[in-house]
């Protein structure tokens, strides 16, 4: 079809607004590819080797070794291993020897070969990469020489922490794998290995129900827990699981946000662009052209673009998912099992912005078609249509400047409110990357390490009791559970039972006043996300036995993102049937020197600079959503403005032949958006805080992680400067496509017949040859 | 002598060269009536925006007000255009956004001296249609916007292109006629461009011009109103 040869005409005329478009679209598909590829491969690395490898459901000790393994999995349905680990201290480090699993927690072979021969040894390959070891190489421990015939990967040692409490991984420290025959022949073995046991159930449905049945038929058999954790709550096993849930949330939304936001610009675009055209519709109509050929020929633009959009998009998004792979597998030991796109995703990276702009295109095209040949031909849809709001505004007291700026913005609605909500968009997204990242920050600065008064946290792997195991001075014990509410399994907290002195941890109310450690006090994100205040009674389960408790609110504590509830020491003891002095944890303000083999991990909050490394994913999605905002904002304000421009090209022109100077026009046409700017921007404020809050509560949710929304003045006065600078960098890069709009624009039109067009004053120009509809317009303004 | 043009020689090159003026030469006094008549393709256009500052000229002079445009640089020719010369055009070419008075401001916000757009619309009969928009007007009616925008900075030449070429005989009487009272009220120089050759009865000079060049330049004895003018 000869029209096709229009197409092109239409795409090279307006290239910077469609590169535009195109850009935008390409965005939310590589947004949208990068972050479900990232996900899907992190999910099958992790799923499939938890699966493959049969991850455990919990691990836990014993004060003595279970007699009838057989018998308990059996009664249990879980399958139940027990493996020996034993600490052997290197020059620069620690290795933790571990034996094979066969049932649970089978380890996987990285790279080499499996234990074949006494003698033979698998590592972890951060622990060789840091100790400088190679596969075929030797490494000698307590005197035994060991060959290393390969790396592996263990399903319960995913995030590699030495104890398992701990935060941040010991430095030097690695695992691995010998027989259990050569794990026995160390001499020293026998007394210092620990035997941990590992189960997974078999039925995988109702994991916490089987959870605490297990818990029962252990106490039953009068085994003693000292060691207790569910992989929920397990870092070695859980911490890869948060940043797949982590992207997952944020890659649905977001990537839908930039289609949704793609179609209402490219369909207001395109409503425009068919409305400019209407005289030619008309004409064509009348010519015998037939709606659907028409609508086929409108259409091809926004498919177009959409198709090339979504598809380069896709296309750049596979390169981009292995190095945030790597980067994320840098702290993780998972068998690298390649990337994984699931085609339905790459399918609708492509297809959905072109569903989507394709119907919205088609609506619009439809509404202009809809009109008769003769009413087209008229240049109905041309003429500048009058609206209520400009009706109704009374001006006359105002100076012609913003008259003219007012009227110009009102002039199209739909215009202003693509304006505004691009705006707010833009704002919103800014605003959104800038305060979760200082939310973050908050948390840092004013969350649980800092709430420690005394900076050293001991936790041991068996209950201790203040009569045998009395504390030193400048210490104090507290003693914890895991709970949650009644009917919301997925909010947990802790129960912390402390004594009425405490001093260890700062409990201060909402004005900043010490609260009682003698009273039941619940922090504030607790009590905000249960809709609990003073005097109310929160009524919880006990995650480990599954019994109820309930305890009425005295006080309320500050806190950033930490849920708990704090209670008296001995009440605490007494009422989850403790004895009297029993204590699992131990804050200190300085080093003790407990037995290290007593204790599950250390916290230390000495340095709160060492855990800054846990933001490092953070880092990354706010740099790339402050980028983001940043190229949305430029897109839309730059179409916004160059839309304004060309529907202004006859004005721009007459101005300049009444003797308007350049800066003149640039000051009446360009700023007239400032306003809308700058409404848009403030109203991107509460956009972000509904949308902050949905999304974090949405977070909190899948993660039972709290992160306070905190907006800081700062961040906000930087984002409004930033939008500002980019608003007049638009400006100033549209200013040159305005320079350009030569008078001769406005007296062909005017000359309408003229044989000749006036050359521009300062350069030759060639112009776009007034069309038909032009002509009409002016006939047709009569 | 107020409007001098001298020589004036423009071509086009657009593969081919056009010589669209070749050596024109026009004069006219201060305070009067001045009509270029001419087919299509002969020049007229060419002529009047060399001689409004809106395009420039290849070889020749033209002196308004005993100042020689073609000697301007950019910038001196947009303050001859902000302040010395007036435009009406053919289809009026009012912002339709803009209501009338709104209109008129547009060229007195820039103006040094202005007049007042109360004084100008009341000029011009429109008072009581200052706040319309020019939607909201007949064709007449908006020409009268057009000729009020182009009167408001008080220019010396007012420069009309087919000022009735979109109006009714009865409409382009009245238009034609406030032009006449322009002239006799601010004393205002008006060169006009028409087709038509009946309102050349209007003008003090007449230039007939045909392929760029000045077949003829009369000048009439006896102006005949507008109200009396018919085609």
């Amino acid at each position: 079809m000869v029209l096709r040869k229009r197409v092109w005409r239409m795409i090279k005329k307006n290239k910077g607004r469609y590169i535009g478009i195109v850009i935008l679209i390409l965005v939310g598909s590589l947004y949208f590819t990068a972050a479900t590829g990232i996900s899907t491969t992190l999910e099958n690395m992790v799923v499939g080797f938890a699966e493959e490898y049969r991850q455990e459901d919990l691990t836990f000790s014993t004060d003595k070794p279970i007699q009838d393994i057989a018998a308990l999995e059996e009664e249990s349905g879980a399958l139940i291993e027990a493996y020996r680990q034993y600490d052997v201290k290197l020059p620069n480090g620690e290795l933790r020897l571990l034996s094979p699993g066969t049932k649970v927690n089978i380890p996987a072979v990285t790279s080499g070969r499996g234990l074949e021969n006494p003698g033979d040894i698998l590592l972890d390959p951060h622990f060789c990469q840091t100790q400088g070891l190679t596969i075929g190489g030797q490494i000698e421990l307590n005197g035994k020489t060991f060959r290393i015939v390969g790396t592996m990967a263990v399903p319960n040692y995913v995030y590699i922490i030495k104890n398992l409490r701990d935060v941040l991984p010991t430095s030097g420290f690695g695992i691995g794998i010998v027989s259990g025959a050569d794990l026995s022949a160390f001499p020293e073995a026998s007394n210092e290995a620990v035997t941990v046991y590992g189960a997974r159930f078999q039925d995988r449905k109702n994991i916490d129900a089987q959870t605490t049945k297990l818990h029962g038929l252990l106490s039953q058999k009068g085994y003693s827990l000292s060691e207790w954790l569910d992989s929920e709550n397990n870092k070695r096993v859980s911490m890869p699981w948060g940043n797949i849930s982590s992207m997952k949330s944020m890659s649905f939304p977001v990537a839908t946000a930039f289609f949704l936001l793609s179609c209402l610009i490219v369909g207001v675009m395109i409503m425009r662009t068919v409305k400019s055209d209407g005289v030619v519709i008309g004409t064509l109509y009348a010519q015998g052209y037939r709606r659907r050929e028409l609508t086929r020929h409108y259409m091809t633009i926004p498919v177009l673009l959409s198709a090339v959009g979504g598809l380069a998009g896709t296309l750049l998004a596979l390169p981009c998912v292995r190095p945030v792979v790597n980067s994320m597998l840098a702290s993780y030991i998972l068998p690298d099992k390649g990337n994984t796109f699931s085609p339905l995703n790459l399918a609708l990276a492509v297809l959905v912005p072109v569903a989507l702009i394709g119907l919205s295109s088609f609506l619009a095209i439809r509404r202009i078609l809809r009109k008769t040949a003769v009413d087209l031909m008229k240049g109905d849809e041309q003429k500048a249509k009058v609206n209520f709001i400009e009706r109704a505004l009374r001006l006359d007291r105002l100076q012609f400047n913003t008259k003219f700026r007012i009227r110009e913005q009102v002039r199209s609605i739909p215009r202003l409110l693509f304006l505004v909500l691009g705006v707010s968009a833009a704002s919103m997204i800014l605003l959104f990357g800038f305060t979760y990242n200082y939310s973050m920050d908050v948390v840092m600065d004013k969350g649980s390490i800092t709430r420690y008064q005394y900076p050293l946290e001991y936790n041991f792997k068996e209950i201790q009791n203040l009569q045998e195991r009395a504390v030193p001075k400048g210490a104090e014990p507290y003693n914890a559970l895991r709970c949650y509410p009644e009917g919301r399994e997925s909010v947990e907290f802790y129960l912390v039972g402390m004594e009425p002195d405490s001093i260890g941890f700062k409990v201060n109310d909402m004005q900043g006043n010490a609260l009682s450690r003698d009273q039941v006090n619940i922090s504030s994100p607790l009590a905000s996300r249960l809709k609990l205040t003073e005097g109310d009674t929160i009524r919880f389960v006990n995650k480990l036995d599954g019994k109820s408790y309930s305890l009425a609110i005295d006080g309320i504590v500050e806190a950033y993102g930490e849920q708990f509830v704090y209670m008296p020491f001995d009440e605490f003891n007494r009422m989850t049937g403790q004895p009297v002095g029993s204590y699992s944890t131990v804050l200190s303000s300085h080093e003790i020197d407990f037995d290290e083999s007593l204790l599950s991990g250390v916290m230390d909050a000495r340095n709160p600079e060492a855990y800054e490394d846990l933001n490092a994913l953070t880092t990354l999605i706010v740099t790339s959503v402050t980028a983001l905002a940043v190229l949305i904002a430029v897109i839309i304000l730059f179409l916004v403005t160059s839309l304004m421009i060309d529907e202004n090209r006859n004005t721009i022109s007459l101005l300049k032949i009444f003797g308007y100077r350049g800066k003149e026009v640039t000051n009446l046409i360009l700023n007239s958006s400032t306003p809308a700017v700058f409404v848009g921007f403030w109203l991107g404020l509460p956009f972000m805080l509904a949308f902050g809050n949905v999304l974090y509560g949405y977070v909190a949710e899948i993660t039972n992680m709290l992160i306070p929304m905190t907006v800081n003045p700062l961040y906000v006065l930087i984002s409004f400067a930033l939008i500002f600078a980019v608003y007049e960098i638009t400006k100033r890069l549209c200013g040159r496509k305005l320079a350009k709009i030569s008078m001769s624009e406005a007296l062909s039109e005017l000359l309408g017949r003229s044989q000749y067009t006036p050359t521009n004053l300062k350069k030759s120009y060639h112009f776009f040859v007034p069309s038909i509809n032009r002509q009409r317009k002016s006939m047709y303004n009569n | 002598m107020f409007l001098s043009v001298s020589n004036l020689t423009k071509s086009y090159h657009t593969g081919i060269v056009t010589h669209v003026l070749k050596d024109v030469d026009l004069k006219m006094e201060r305070g009067q009536i001045g009509v270029i008549l001419g087919p299509s393709g002969s020049g007229k256009s060419t002529l009047m925006n060399i001689i409004g500052g809106v395009d420039r000229a290849d070889g020749g002079t033209v002196e308004v007000g005993g100042e020689r445009i073609t000697d301007f640089n950019d910038n001196q020719l947009v303050e001859y255009r902000r302040e010395r010369v007036g435009f009406v055009f053919q289809f009026y070419n009012l912002m339709p956004n803009l209501m009338v008075a709104e209109n008129i401001e547009v060229v007195s916000n820039i103006s040094k001296k202005p007049l007042k757009t109360d004084e100008v619309l009341s000029a011009v009969g429109l008072s009581d249609k200052k706040n319309r928009f020019p939607r909201e007007l007949s064709g007449g009616e908006q020409q009268r916007v057009s000729i009020a925008r182009a009167i408001v900075k008080n220019p010396k030449l007012l420069l009309c292109d087919e000022p009735t070429g979109a109006l009714d005989l009865e409409t382009s009487r009245g238009v034609l006629s406030l032009l006449q009272k322009v002239n006799a009220q601010f004393g205002t120089t008006i060169l006009m461009i028409t087709h038509n050759v009946a309102i050349a009865g209007m003008a003090h000079v007449v230039f007939r011009l045909r392929s760029g060049e000045v077949e003829e330049a009369a000048h009439n004895s006896e102006i005949i109103p507008a109200e009396r003018i018919e085609w």
